[in-house]
């Protein structure tokens, strides 16, 4: 056998091995050592190609052409599984790290806002929309405001029916937990018009107001919202408008309400306020007594002693107030049946009517 | 108040039907909270006589009764009321009744002893509210009667709540005005009967010295009288109203109470001492009331007197041993008119409340003061026989409320209500006893002497639209102006959004709960009168409401609670008081439960104290958590206060062991509290540009004694730095193995940057070296490793 046959022959057994070893390979490591092992400065086709200086001159040409032959072939090889190893190696990663993805996600506790707290802000934000100011007021209250500048003097009936609770003698005058938000009122405009102001004036105050009943359907805290408005020629009929605009708002849906005449001391012409039933749509059931009504707030014109109390002109001026009890509104509107859910603050309760923020 | 229908038809031929009425009713402002029909509600109830009462073996407050019914066996029934007597006859309920409460009547063993029925009361059989005792029916009631037939029971009786101002619709007549005005009916006069007067009587000496208090007086004698029960129709008439029969005569006065809304009085004549003198008390009079009370009377409380006690007072209640009884047989008949507020400082005083006071209380008409003399007169002698004196009358009641007339605008009413006010209406208002007199825009009417709620134009103007009807004002939605609507506050949203329950607790609290964490009581607020000492002072702290709903629901297998409330704490101040808006927190249990990627975790100081700093954070503001072993009711060593800014705006730590474990809390219970109040606006962040050359982080670790504050150690760090520091932060802390008995490894790791070059080695070197240097010579510490 000739040199340059003997060469050949090393070359073809030398691909045929590294082909073989290649397609062994089973991970990219032991890829990469193999390319250092045929292809590498001091790897085998390095070897093959000392042997070309024996050959003579004319020969080294062709066998050169073997060698770099060899070569591409075996440097396609390696891509070529390499490429192949990549991808499996990519799958075999990709099924090592699969996650079971129902399993439920890391994350705190979930709050929620108190259902009382989101009326709250519902009915808050709808007054605000609509241009009303938002104003509050102490909680422990004196005689003038939360009765006397109300129109509801000492002796008035309405004042007994408010079931006060009066706080041990501290100031120099009785002091009580205000039975409701309408001594806002007063004070609201008294800032108001001392601070230069002018009707208009819109304003809405919600707060916590106490009332010493305590059974199944009160209780002794519990949250109202005062609305009122001030201007020139404000009528009833706005009153109306403004209950139905809001009303809707509040329940989402488009309600029917009708007023009754009724008398609270602080408005004249006074009314109660009923919506058409929101569970029955008026047919007549068990939560509306059959009669398609739900009695929900209490409204009117506000009187002109009250505004006179606080030094507004009832001859140019005229007004409309109403006070609603959230607990209702929102018993209403979420389905809640049990006033008294609200203060137990059971978390199962609070976690399933609450609204998270 | 309760009205039979049957009884309105007395007084005007109504023909509609009575939900047509209630809706009527409704539109006139008289509210309607229920049409009930007794009638049909008590079908199979029958009229039973007690034959025997036996008291059973085995419980003390229960009887056995037999009761004819009027069938062939007697009846055993089981009765556990104790006003009933052999001889009496009871409304019996028998077996398969349903009554009005839902009751469904079956044979039952009480105690061992059988019951065949039930033996009622009004309540049981939907006639009232409240009653003490059984029903005792007449002794002519038929044995085995209907209930329902016997007492004439209406088809239909209005349940009517009358508003405080409207005290002329606080009887029958009143309710029909309205309804017979609205429909264009005529009121029925009132028939006084005739009365034979007997002037061999003396008719009463009276003398009114409280002319102001009581501007009409009238007073009679009847005398010979035989005072026997009412008849079955008047008993029938008051029960279906809602009051229990007493005897002939003050059955006769509280049905011409009910009927037309003018309280009376009886005396009894031979218990009274020399004349009738009407009085403002001197102080400290004794009063025997006829409800059993024992009074000692307040300076300007109204009397009605003799010449040795007090035998009324007046308007409110009379005395007991001037009462009429079964035995009485001469009265003095008393009708009157008296100063509603002076009734009603008298009745609030004394918190007696009294069918008449009510009345008088909302001012009752004047011209019925005479016409129910009359009318009782006649009814008691057409009843009871005697004969009557003339009256002796004090003031003059037609002076009372005369001739008030208010001016009013047409345009100013149509403005305020938004609507038109035709002329028809005034007819309506006529008939409801108005004079009306228009002059183009101009509106005079003249008030009827009952209407005392009646004095402005306000007041025309709600005449106006319930005649109307409140339905046929438009809705309209005004012009508002727009202002920008204020920030609403967040900071109970935030912390919900951090992972907090809102709770919302009663603002007044127990004084033992107010001692947990406020230990004097000097500033408390106490209720004058609260519902129960366990809601008697007006809270200091959140804290102990939030305590209570974290015992509630750990109780009720929740494993760990983080609650939120916001909401005021009151206190005294020297001037008046201060109520204060805060927001409190608590931990307390699981922070994390058991999940597939952890174990649980119950929460501690610092689980709470991330919740504040994230809560200020997002405020823009930072807190400064001050270690202070001073706080009521929180563990020393665990406790700190909460300086933001300047102000000392809150207080953070673990409840009191001693605390939680009176109230059988086993896990730590942390809790926080800030005074929303004391906070300043937050910083506005400023833009800076972002930094174009990379910083130098570096880790040290030293060993410290125990007890020095991370707080400390990083301000020094930060002094010691330089000007390139940018932040440093505690990342490790180790006092496990290796680590020297009373020390503990703390790892500290810094960084530094500057806007303006890359950073070298030699600069972190630089940084490290102070560090080293200021740790050693502020603390003793030693770099470790
Ligand atoms: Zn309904």
């Amino acid at each position: 056998m000739s040199e340059i046959d003997s060469l050949k022959s090393e070359l073809e057994s030398l691909q045929a091995d590294a082909l073989q070893a290649f397609s062994a390979a089973d991970n990219l490591n032991d890829l990469q050592k193999l390319r250092v092992q045929y292809l590498g400065k001091k790897g085998a086709l390095t070897e093959v190609l000392k042997g070309v200086g024996k050959l003579a001159p004319t020969d080294r040409p062709m066998i050169g052409q073997h060698v770099n032959k060899t070569k591409s072939a075996l440097a396609a090889a390696l891509d070529s599984t390499e490429a192949d190893l990549a991808v499996k190696a990519k799958a075999a990663r990709i099924e090592a790290e699969r996650v079971d993805v129902t399993l439920p996600g890391r994350s705190k506790g979930k709050g929620a806002l108190h259902p009382v707290q989101h009326g709250l802000d519902e009915i808050t934000a709808i007054f605000s929309q609509m241009g009303f100011v938002v104003a509050e007021g102490p909680e422990i209250e004196d005689e003038f405001h939360n009765f006397d500048a109300l129109n509801i003097p000492a002796e008035h009936p309405a004042r007994a029916m408010h079931d006060t609770f009066f706080v041990k003698q501290m100031a120099d005058q009785p002091m009580l937990l205000r039975t409701h938000t309408s001594p806002v009122q007063i004070r609201a405009m008294k800032r108001f018009l001392a601070e230069g102001g002018e009707p208009p004036l819109a304003v809405v105050a919600p707060g916590r107001v106490y009332r010493c009943d305590y059974d199944v359907t009160h209780s002794p805290m519990f949250h109202q919202v005062e609305v009122f408005k001030v201007d020139r020629d404000v009528s009833m009929a706005h009153l109306k408008g403004v209950l139905k605009h809001f009303l809707s708002t509040y329940f989402e849906k488009e309600v029917e309400i009708r007023l009754r005449p009724h008398y609270f001391p602080f408005t004249e012409p006074s009314a109660e306020v009923d919506i058409g039933c929101v569970f029955c749509a008026g047919k007549g059931c068990r939560i509306c007594k059959g009669s398609g009504w739900i009695e929900v707030l209490g409204s009117g014109m506000i009187h002109p002693k009250v505004l006179e109390s606080v030094g507004i002109d009832s001859e140019e001026f005229s007004g409309f107030a109403f006070g609603l009890g959230v607990e209702r509104l929102v018993m209403l509107k979420q389905g809640i049946p049990d006033l008294r859910l609200f203060f137990e603050n059971d978390v199962r309760f609070l976690s399933r009517m609450g609204v998270s923020k | 108040m309760k009205i039979p229908f049957s009884w309105l038809k007395d007084h005007v031929a109504l023909t509609a039907t009575p939900s047509q009425i209630a809706e009527d009713l409704v539109r006139l402002g008289h509210e309607v909270e229920a049409v009930e029909m007794p009638r049909a509600a008590v079908i199979g109830v029958r009229v039973g006589q007690i034959e025997s009462k036996q008291p059973h073996p085995d419980a003390d407050k229960l009887s056995l009764l037999k009761v004819n019914i009027g069938e062939a066996e007697l009846v055993d029934i089981v009765c556990g009321a104790s006003n009933m007597g052999e001889g009496d006859k009871v409304p019996v309920a028998t077996i398969g009744t349903s009554l009005p409460n839902g009751l469904t009547i079956k044979k039952g063993k009480i105690r061992g002893a059988v019951s065949y029925g039930m033996c009622c009361s009004e309540v049981e059989l939907g006639l009232a509210e409240d009653s003490a005792g059984l029903l005792i029916l007449p002794v002519d009631a038929p044995i085995g009667a209907e209930v329902g037939d016997y007492l004439e029971l209406e088809e239909a009786v209005f349940d009517l709540s009358i508003t405080p101002n409207r005290g002329d619709c606080m009887n029958v007549r009143g309710i029909a005005r309205d309804l017979a005005a609205d429909a264009g009916l005529a009121l029925a006069a009132i028939e006084l009967g005739e009365i034979a007067i007997n002037q061999a009587i003396n008719a009463p000496d009276v003398a009114v010295a409280a002319e102001k208090d009581c501007p009409a007086y009238l007073a009679r004698s009847i005398t010979g009288i035989k005072v026997a029960d009412s008849p079955a129709w008047m008993q029938a008439r008051l029960i279906q109203a809602g009051q229990r029969p007493v005897n002939g005569v003050v059955d006769v006065l509280n049905t011409i109470m009910l009927d037309l809304g003018q309280p009376m009085h009886a005396f009894d004549a031979d218990a009274l001492d020399g004349d009738i003198v009407v009085r403002s008390a001197v102080g400290g009079e004794a009063f025997s009331a006829l409800d059993g009370r024992e009074l000692t009377l307040n300076t300007d409380d109204l009397l009605v007197t003799d010449s040795s006690s007090v035998i009324a007072l007046a308007g409110i209640m009379g005395s007991a041993p001037s009462g009429v009884s079964e035995s009485t047989t001469n009265i003095v008949l008393e009708s009157a008119f008296f100063r509603p507020a002076r009734i009603s400082e008298t009745r609030r005083v004394y918190a007696m409340v009294s069918e008449a006071s009510m009345r008088f209380e909302r001012g009752v008409d004047p011209a019925m003061v005479e016409v129910a003399m009359q009318r009782a007169t006649a009814m008691i002698i057409d009843l009871f026989g005697g004969s009557a004196s003339e009256i002796t009358q004090c003031g003059d009641a037609d002076k009372i409320n005369a001739e008030r007339s208010v001016k009013a605008s047409v345009s100013r009413i149509q403005s305020r209500l938004g609507i038109d006010i035709p002329v028809s209406v005034d007819d309506v208002l006529v008939r409801m006893g108005f004079a009306v007199t228009r002059d183009g825009d101009k509106l005079a009417m003249t008030v009827p002497s009952f209407r005392h709620d009646i004095s402005i134009p306000e007041d025309i103007s709600e005449e106006y639209a319930r005649v109307i009807g409140f339905d046929e004002i438009p809705e309209l939605l005004p012009s508002l102006a727009t202002t920008a609507p204020a920030m609403p506050d967040r900071s109970v949203h935030d912390a919900v959004a951090a992972g907090f329950l809102q709770v919302i607790n009663y603002a007044f609290i127990s004084a033992s709960e107010q001692r947990l964490f406020v230990a004097a009581d000097d500033l408390d607020i106490e209720l004058e009168n609260p519902i129960s000492d366990a809601m008697s002072v007006m809270r200091r702290s959140v804290w102990p409401g939030l305590l209570n709903t974290a015992r509630y629901n750990l109780n009720r297998q929740q494993s760990g609670v983080s609650l939120v409330e916001q909401g005021r704490v009151y206190y005294k101040t020297a001037a008046a008081h201060q109520e204060s808006n805060v927001i409190a927190w608590l931990m307390s249990g699981e922070v994390e439960q058991d999940e597939w990627f952890d174990a649980a975790r119950k929460a501690d100081f610092f689980d709470l104290k991330g919740a504040v700093e994230a809560w200020l954070t997002l405020r823009g503001l930072t807190g400064r958590f001050i270690a202070d072993d001073s706080i009521q009711g929180l563990q020393a060593g665990q406790s700190a206060k909460i300086l933001v800014g300047r102000a000392e705006a809150g207080r953070i730590g673990r409840v009191d062991g001693d605390i939680a474990s009176a109230l059988d809390m086993d896990a730590p219970v942390y809790v926080a509290e800030i005074n929303l109040d004391l906070l300043s606006a937050g910083k506005k962040t400023k833009f800076a540009p972002l930094p174009e050359f990379p910083g130098v982080e570096r880790d040290l670790v030293f060993l410290f004694e125990r007890g020095v504050s991370s707080d400390a150690i990083l301000n020094a760090v930060k002094s010691a730095a330089g000007k390139l520091l940018i932040g440093a932060r505690i990342f490790d802390l180790y006092d496990g193995k290796g680590v020297p008995e009373g020390f503990v490894s703390l790892g500290i790791r810094f960084a530094l940057q500057d806007a303006k070059r890359t950073l070298t080695q030699e600069d972190s070197d630089a940084a490290s070296q102070s560090i080293i240097a200021a740790m050693d010579k502020k603390f003793g510490a030693t770099l470790r490793g």
